[in-house]
């Protein structure tokens, strides 16, 4: 291996020159920082896990929960995050949330084709009879 | 606007939705001009990470121009163009104020494992991400920094993510000069955890892979030598026979939660979902590394458990050292040496489309696919 495989090697050799040395330094506010933070205000359901004592400031809105897969996540949030069934209702209920949106994607052309085909069977059914 | 939507486990797709708007006074709009995809944007497309909603727009590596601002931003003007931590960090909670802006308090309603992540599902605070044309931006005056004049985007993008995690990767090592250090895995950050790496003086620096066009990539990239895990019959006891029997002094996981080298492992984790993923990398490292050494973790895992042999970390005596990156205390270092060539950011891009092609991205990504080691997306209108 040569003396220098990087230009620079070695150029953070010092621990005090990397910038994660100590890993937590003493307490200050960052650079632009701005207290008190005000609350975000929505009207989109967010949920919090029970585990936490008070809603943050600032969240995403992203996504509403709906539907059934929507009712497990509330379900889920009851629940505090270091429990095993938090995760595992939200790993059904994304299942689940996939499977909708699957059926909601094809009722426009699903319901109708369901109608036709039931229409036919009945109509053939009386044929058959006749 | 256009924007990468998540419609189940390995299939997304490019659709329109609304633009974000403002959602608080310290919240400004990006236009984004590159975004890239992540490794670990792979664990939210094969459906590993809990309450990843259908219509979810993935993306945590992006810079940007500001387009609107909060009433309450002072740092930014319209039109500065910005490169974006992938924390969303207050700065001024408990965690902020400590420098561990991974670990903020005031982004994440949902979960304590993580503070607000951009585009990486509601355990890390349902924010949709950057693979779009627009991005709300929170605590805009904290997180994002300003691009210098004459820089261009792509130079600047991995400031966001892979390159603070990799340089903290190593970081985390505490490498004092000399030392013998194992990365697993050649992907991005493994390629940044191997440069920074000899940045703080390690002797002799060392990747693993099973993908050999990466390894290649490692070697000439990051001037490391090789070993590819599939070639030798155990790797924890190849490496340690490198090593005087002993193993080297800092292994460092650069793969996370879906790693390949154990069946078992991926039956049971990402089969059966009786474990977070894949601990197999861990446990090498774990394995290998020589007693009294120090494993550095930045490998993504999720929760709620993994095997893994405590019993093993704990009678070597080993110092276990892991977090998200805080990535917002990194930047104006790694920046400092981009300016100065010691780190060539921009070399590990391979791929680049436009944001009309991410689903080919990501499958190309996903499959290792003609050389692939970093996809950058540009929106159409950039």
């Amino acid at each position: 291996m040569p003396d220098r495989p990087i230009p620079g090697a070695a150029a953070d050799l010092e621990p005090s020159s990397r910038p994660g040395v100590p890993m937590e330094r003493a307490p200050q506010p960052m650079a632009g920082a701005r207290m008190p933070i005000r609350p975000q205000h929505s009207d989109v359901r967010v949920f919090k896990h029970k585990g936490r004592a008070g809603f943050p400031p600032v969240f995403g809105t992203a996504q509403p929960p709906r539907g059934l897969s929507g009712l497990l996540r509330k379900v889920a949030y009851g629940y505090p995050d270091h429990w095993a069934r938090h995760w595992m209702i939200l790993l059904l209920a994304d299942r689940v949330d996939v499977w909708e949106h699957r059926l909601a994607r094809a009722a426009p052309w699903a319901v109708p084709t369901a109608g036709v085909l039931a229409l036919t069977g009945v109509a053939w059914r009386k044929w058959a009879r006749a | 606007m256009r924007a990468l939507t998540y419609q189940g486990p390995f299939k997304v797709r490019v659709e329109n939705k609304p633009d974000p708007r403002l959602e608080h006074p310290q919240d400004v709009i990006l236009k984004v001009t590159r975004t890239a995809i992540c490794g670990s944007d792979l664990h939210l497309l094969h459906g590993l990470v809990p309450d990843t909603r259908v219509g979810h727009t993935f993306g945590h590596e992006f810079t940007g121009v500001v387009e609107e601002l909060g009433s309450e931003v002072t740092q930014l003007r319209k039109g500065d163009r910005v490169v974006v931590p992938f924390n969303i960090s207050c700065g001024t909670c408990f965690y902020c104020q400590r420098g561990l802006t991974a670990s903020c308090e005031n982004s994440n309603p949902s979960s304590d494992v993580a503070c607000g992540v951009y585009g990486y599902s509601h355990t890390t605070g349902g924010y949709d991400g950057g693979q779009a044309e627009y991005v709300r931006v929170p605590f805009a005056d904290v997180g994002p920094l300003k691009i210098p004049d004459g820089m261009e985007d792509e130079e600047a993008l991995f400031l966001g993510d892979i390159l603070p995690t990799g340089y903290m990767g190593a970081e985390m090592g505490e490498i004092k000069g000399g030392e013998t250090v194992v990365v697993f895995g050649a992907g991005p950050v493994g390629l940044f955890a191997m440069r920074s790496a000899w940045l703080m003086g390690a002797g002799r620096v060392i990747a693993v892979d099973c993908v050999q066009y990466r390894l290649d990539f490692a070697e000439r990239y990051a001037k490391v030598e090789t070993v590819n895990f599939r070639e030798v019959d155990d790797i924890v006891l190849y490496l340690k026979d490198l090593f005087d029997g002993r193993g080297p002094d800092v292994c460092i996981d650069a793969v996370g939660m879906e790693a390949e080298g154990s069946v078992g492992q991926r039956v049971l984790g990402l089969g059966l979902k009786l474990e977070a993923g894949a601990p197999t990398v861990l446990t090498w490292c774990i394995d290998t590394v020589r007693k009294g050494g120090n494993v550095s973790i930045v490998g993504v895992y999720g929760p709620p458990w993994n095997l893994m042999p405590i019993g093993t970390a704990m009678n070597k005596g080993l110092t276990l050292r892991m977090n998200q990156c805080n990535v917002r205390r990194y930047m104006t270092h790694l920046l400092q040496h981009i300016r100065e060539g010691r780190i060539d950011a921009k070399g590990i891009i391979t791929h680049r489309f436009s944001l009309e092609d991410a689903p080919k991205a990501y499958h190309l990504f996903a499959q290792k696919q003609d050389g692939c080691v970093k996809c950058v997306l540009t929106p159409g209108h950039a």
